[in-house]
Parts: C-alpha cells; structure tokens; sequence
C-alpha cells in the first residue's frame, strides 16, 4: 500500500519533470551530451594509461573498461535519485524544507522526487552497453545468473552511493552552514572504479570500509570477470549496502528533528 | 473537542555570537560562542474547534516560530502539543494529511508547471482521491474564480492570483485546520477582502479551525473572534478582541459643527450627568469625548434636541492604535489592571 503510493509519486514527478523539462528542448540535449562527453573522457583516461602498461593491479585493459561500464550503472541511478547537490542551500538556507515538513511522505524522500534528473540514466544505458561490449573482448559468457546477480548488485552499489551522501548532507542538520565536504567525496568516489589493487593498504582500507566506493565499482564487477579473490568482497555489496543506507537513515531523521527553519 | 492544545511550550535556538573583526573571526573559527535565546517562552492555550484565531506580535515575536511547531516542522525543546490529538513532530506523516498550512511568504506550488498539474500533484502526495478530488476542486474554483488560471504556470501569476492558489493548495485535502502565516502580505485590498470573505465561509460551512498570523490587523477584525498576542516569546494578551478594545480603547470622540455659536457653559449644561468631557476648537467647533460603555445615541439625543448642528463626526480609537500602544509598552496590562488578561 504504502509502497504502491511512493511508486505513484515517483511517476508523478517524473511525467511533470519531462513536462518541464521538454519545453527546454535544446537545454535538456546540452545535459545529456555535457554528462556523456565527462564519461567520455575518463574512459580516454583509462586508454592513455594502458597505452603505457599491459595490466593495472593485475586487471588487463578490457577488465577495467569492464568495471568503468558496471561502475556507469548505479552511478546513473544513483545521479538520477538521489540528487542532493543543493540540498543544503534550498532547503535549510532558504528554508524550503519548511514545505516538505508539511506534506504527508517521508521528506528526504520528498526532496530525492523534487530533484529527479532522468538524462542520467543515459548514462546507465551506456555502461551496460560498455560492460556488454568489454565483456565479448574478454569472451565472457552469457551466464543465466547474470541478470539477478547484476540487479541485486546494482541495487547495492547503490544503496551504498545512497548512504555516503545521505550521511553527508544530514551534516547539514548539525552544522551552520553548509559544508564543502562534497566536492571531496566526488573526487574520491571515482576511485572505485580502478582495481582498488593499485592503491596502498589504507587507502584500500578506506575505500572498504570507511567511504566504500570500491562496492560502487570494482569489486561487484570482479563477480562477473569471476576474480576469485574478491569474490566475498563482492557478495558484500548488498549487504554494505543495506548497511549504510539504514544507517544514513537513522541520521537523517534524528538531523530532521534538529532543522531550525530560516527567516521568520 | 479542543482542536490545538499547547501547555508551556518552549524554543530555545542557539544562536552564534560572533566576535568582531578579523581577530574575532579568526577566534571564531576555533571556539565558537553561543548564546541561547527563547523564540517561544513556555506559551499555554487552546482553541476549540471551529474557532478563527488571529495569532499577532511585532516581527520576531515568535509567531511563526509557534506556527512551525504546531504544523510539525519544529520540534520544541520543551512542553506539549496536540493538533487535532496528534503530536505534530511525533506521528508529522500521519498529522499533516489533516492540515493545511499556507505560507504568505512561501510557495507550495510547483514554479514550472501548470497550476492544475500542481493540484494533481498535491491530490496524489495527499492521496485524495480522484472524485473528491474533483469535487472540492470544482468547488474551490468556482468559489475563488480560478477558471482561466489553472491552466497557466505558476510563474507567471500575480501575487493575488498565486495566493487565491494556495488557498486552494493547502485545502484540497479537506483538513480539518488550517494554519495561515500572513496570508494577505503583499496582496491588494481586493484581493485581501476576498480572502477574508473566503476563510469567513469556510469556516462557517465546513467548521474548519484556523489560525491565522498577520500585521493587518483588519484581517484580525474581520475574521477573528479570539486574538492571543505575542510579544518576546510570551503571550501578553488572550481574548476576544471586543474586550482588548473596551480594555484599551480611550472610548470615542464625537466632533459637532454647530449652525450658531455656542458657549462653555450652554455644552456643559446640556449633557449634565453624560460623563462627557468637552474640547472647544472654536464658537461653532466641539468635540465631545464619551467612554466605551456610554451609547452614542444618549449623546447625539440631548445635543441635537437644544443645538442647530450642521455636521458630526464620530471617531473611535482604531485597533491598529490599540495594538500600537500595547507594542510599545510591551504588555497588555493597563495601568491599574494586573497580570496577563486572560478572557
């Protein structure tokens, strides 16, 4: 019941998104390409590197574009749900989470269908189309498992993009004035997206446990390229998934009961 | 069934002090001061349903401050709510499917799409359903005269025009209260006639509750049988507005233009036993001054049965007088009258 309402909502907010958003024909195109060409470039990014060497922490040149291409996916999702870039100057700056508060649906729920950005699922497409064609280079076959294992996955990595960032912007909640953390978490997370073997032990550590972005990326792919030695890691996304999503959950709504409003 | 009750409700925010200058900021960056400050100080009153209740104070009085904890935006740091028998911060999903809020200052509606996508969408966050919906709707619309604007953008609406929307916004869920925070700011006195007319019949026909905040104090005379008057966070006056003006209203002056010159003596002579006091401004020129509880008429019956007038002028000291009075001095206790006037 109650999720067949939320499911109700998202398709609310989309059919009116597109409704705006087309009559902004030419800006809606910009985005999408803009979006395309960065992935573009981190994509030339990895040629120029194997340009240089064979293999990057044991991983060949197809296995990481492989892992780019899964990486991609939950990266579009994640980009198109979960968009909490200007939560902290709309929202607790100029005070509109004083509407949200007002509306019977879980606010951050609210705020996520506010700021729906449906061009980046571009994106997702074009990883599966990536990680399709990287896969026929490796002459992986197509396993029945795949498609389950791949969405079970995909939600996961996710989830875990989810978390990090809901945890971040329930700081908002505590602190005057809004943090730039954000930037830094952007520019960490693409390190998931490279054999996390390259980097040294803490950061390794790191982006296991602490910022687990390497559950974004290599780790969930190495399943499908059946690395043996990140196979449990691999299994683990959903659950770290779960995991810091409920625990970004739990922050958020304690950090709600703290929103002070803004202006009189 | 009382529809609000508030028992000693408290918000303290903590505010930064800041320390001047670049050594101060630099000073601030590591050890930061705070100073606690009381919005709202330990406030009680209810209202019963069906009841308009003006809700006023200078800016920064903590009225909106009250109004965003009822409405469950804000959790107080002490003492107890019930909105229509919820705790508004506790159960907020569940307890704001029977409220309406309106923000004057703030807009519940999409920018971008049309006014009638912006209802849909509302109709869908409230899960109203789709024949209700209509109804109340077509109600609502017809009432309002919105006809020709549902299908425009909201962006390109007028003042009056989005706010007779909103109106709409907050109600089509059919709540029960409606809380309003300065509803006619900005608005024309068209436009801010309407409105009044607007709540006025709907709180008659549907017995809807509704709190209002405002600096208009004609919104106050036209709807609001209760006032409750807020100033630094504490209620200085809960009442009827009849009693706050027969409190502080200095009573009423009546201003005759005689045909003939007239004395003194002859003004004195025929009011004796009125309690009315007499200014002259010249021999065909006087200003009668009378209390509240005395009748006009009284007046009017012994000047004109002995004197030629040729024109009256009835002057009554206007709310806005009383109010202003009362800010300034910051409590509602005439000189004489003890403690808060509760009514």
């Amino acid at each position: 019941m109650r999720i067949a309402y939320y499911v109700g909502l998202i398709w609310e907010y989309f059919t009116n998104y597109m409704k705006t958003r087309l009559t902004y024909r030419a800006d809606f195109w910009v985005e999408v390409i803009s979006d395309l060409l960065f992935q573009a470039t981190n994509l030339i990014f990895i040629f120029v590197v194997f340009a240089h060497t064979e293999t990057l922490g044991g991983f060949t040149e197809a296995e990481v574009v492989f892992v780019y291409g899964y990486f991609m996916v939950p990266y579009g999702l994640y980009s198109c749900f979960i968009n909490l870039w200007n939560f902290g100057d709309r929202y607790i700056v100029k005070g509109e989470m004083d509407r949200i508060l007002t509306r019977p649906a879980h606010s951050l729920f609210q705020i996520f269908l506010e700021n729906l950005d449906p061009p980046s699922l571009i994106g997702s497409a074009i990883g599966l189309i990536i990680m399709i064609w990287s896969g026929g280079q490796l002459g992986l076959d197509m396993q029945w498992w795949f498609i389950p294992v791949m969405i079970l996955m995909v939600i996961g990595s996710t989830l875990i993009y989810a978390g990090i960032y809901i945890i971040l912007t329930s700081v908002s909640f505590y602190s005057d004035s809004p943090t730039g953390i954000i930037p830094l978490m952007v520019n960490i997370q693409t390190y998931g997206r490279y054999p996390i073997t390259i980097y040294n032990r803490v950061i390794q550590i790191v982006l296991t446990w602490v910022l687990p972005f390497a559950f974004v990326g290599i780790y969930p792919a190495a399943l499908f390229l059946q690395r043996q030695e990140m196979l449990t890691m691999a299994w683990l996304t959903p659950v770290m998934g779960l995991v810091f999503f409920t625990a970004s959950l739990l922050l958020w709504n304690t950090g709600v009961k703290r929103y002070r409003g803004a202006g009189s | 069934m009382q529809a609000i009750e508030v028992h000693q409700l408290r918000k303290n925010f903590r505010i930064q002090q800041s320390r001047g200058g670049l050594k101060g900021a630099l000073q601030d960056l590591f050890a930061r001061e705070y100073r606690e400050v009381a919005a709202v100080n330990d406030i009680s009153f209810t209202i019963p349903q069906g009841e308009i209740c003006g809700y006023i104070g200078e800016n920064g009085a903590g009225k909106s401050t009250t109004i965003k904890m009822l409405t469950g935006i804000l959790v107080p740091t002490s003492g107890d709510i019930r909105v229509n028998g919820y705790v508004p911060y506790l159960e907020r999903e569940k307890f704001v499917n029977g409220i309406g809020v309106v923000f004057g200052q703030r807009s519940q509606l999409w920018w971008d799409i049309g006014v009638i996508e912006s209802f849909q969408l509302l109709r869908k966050v409230y899960g109203v359903s789709e024949s209700d919906f209509r109804k109340r709707l077509d109600e609502l619309v017809e009432r309002l005269e919105l006809q020709e604007l549902l299908s425009r953008p909201v962006r390109k609406l007028s003042l009056g025009q989005r706010m007779r929307c909103e109106l709409v916004a907050a109600l089509l869920h059919n709540p029960s209260i409606v809380f309003l925070d300065e509803p006619t700011i900005g608005l024309d006195i068209v436009v801010k006639s309407e409105i009044r007319e607007f709540l006025k019949e709907l709180n008659r026909t549907q017995g809807t509750t509704i709190l209002l905040t405002t600096h208009d104090l004609q919104d106050i005379e036209a709807l609001c049988s209760r006032v409750i008057m807020l100033d630094a966070g504490s209620i200085i006056y809960d009442g009827g507005l009849d009693e706050l003006k027969s409190r502080w209203g200095s009573g009423r002056a009546v201003r005759f233009q005689f045909g003939k010159a007239v004395t003194a003596a002859e003004l004195t002579a025929w009011t004796g036993g009125l309690p009315v006091t007499w200014t002259q401004e010249s021999e065909l020129v006087a200003t009668a001054l009378i209390p509240v509880d005395t009748a006009v008429s009284d007046l009017f019956s012994r000047v004109l049965g002995a004197a030629e007038v040729t024109d009256v002028q009835i002057s009554e000291t206007s709310t806005d007088e009383i109010v202003r009075q009362i800010y300034s001095s910051g409590s509602a206790e005439k000189p004489g009258a003890g403690g808060i006037l509760h009514v």
